[in-house]
């Protein structure tokens, strides 16, 4: 009965997330004005940021997870943690890819060594070198490796922040809320991409939700396989 | 219409790269049902002996 209900559960998470990406896709492409100064162009911006920002919560979750981990010695936080990376790595690429392809109309050029471009870089180099760790390999000693990987990369999560903010880069300067508070975006703009973040982090937790469900029953497979071997062996 | 290109390929990357993942995630899934069926298997095996 417990099984039927997650079961029925996951489907209407999915169908949820499918549909509120459609209709994402439907009100950036529709509903939302044209920029006056970037054109058309800046409609990249609804699902950038929403990237962006679910990134920096799918590392935070790394981070929490990987905490978890070291002090309580949990698999499931493992997993946690582990999917989580996996996701984050998904959406820092989709970042990586975007913003350049937003980059070349608006600044002239593909990329720049700029300290933003530069320090999310690093962050998707940090979280693949966590993930090459791991790979599917359940071993206590690699876990808590990653673990400290994964407390210590989300330092530049918070550099990235910060480099936006205080530093003057290239990369624009935050335009959801702006030094008092105020927005850089009209109404329209903003319930759009309020809808679009809204329709990224559903999205998140619905893979983490599989990729967690994924990497636990991986582990619970293994242990099983070592001790039917053990029967068989005696 | 100006750098409509830009936008189309930005969308349809990210499209890409989500349709990608999700892929994966459900080969995945087929491999893990595919062990348990594997397991069960051999644990008939074992208790038929």
């Amino acid at each position: 009965m417990q099984m039927m209900f997650a079961s029925k559960g996951r489907t209407l998470h999915a169908v949820i997330v499918y549909f509120s990406m459609l209709f994402a896709m439907f009100f950036v492409f529709i509903c939302a004005p044209n920029e006056k100064i970037q054109g058309i162009v800046q409609k990249i911006f609804y699902f950038h940021v929403s990237s962006a920002i679910t990134m920096f919560f799918a590392f935070f979750i790394v981070f929490v997870a990987s905490i978890m981990y070291l002090w309580k010695r949990s698999d499931w936080w493992d997993a946690v943690a582990f999917s989580a990376a996996e996701i984050g790595v998904v959406f820092c690429t989709l970042v990586l890819i975007t913003g350049p392809i937003w980059g070349r109309p608006i600044w002239g050029t593909w990329w720049s060594w700029d300290p933003t471009l530069t320090l999310t870089l690093v962050l998707w180099l940090i979280y693949v070198a966590y993930l090459m760790l791991r790979i599917d390999i359940h071993d206590p000693k690699r876990a808590r490796f990653a673990a400290v990987l994964g407390i210590i990369g989300f330092v530049d999560v918070l550099l990235i922040r910060w480099s936006v903010e205080k530093w003057r880069t290239l990369h624009p300067k935050p335009v959801l809320i702006q030094e008092g508070g105020t927005t850089g975006l009209t109404s329209t703009m903003l319930w759009i991409f309020m809808f679009c973040l809204g329709a990224f982090l559903l999205l998140f937790f619905y893979l983490l939700r599989e990729r967690t469900s994924i990497t636990q029953s991986r582990h619970a497979l293994e242990v099983l396989r070592q001790e039917i071997d053990d029967l068989l062996a005696r | 219409m100006k750098n409509f290109w830009y936008l189309f390929a930005a969308y349809s990357t990210i499209w890409t790269i989500l349709w990608v993942y999700i892929m994966h995630l459900s080969r995945k899934n087929k491999e893990l049902r595919e062990e348990l069926r594997d397991l069960q298997a051999r644990v008939e095996r074992v208790l038929t002996k």
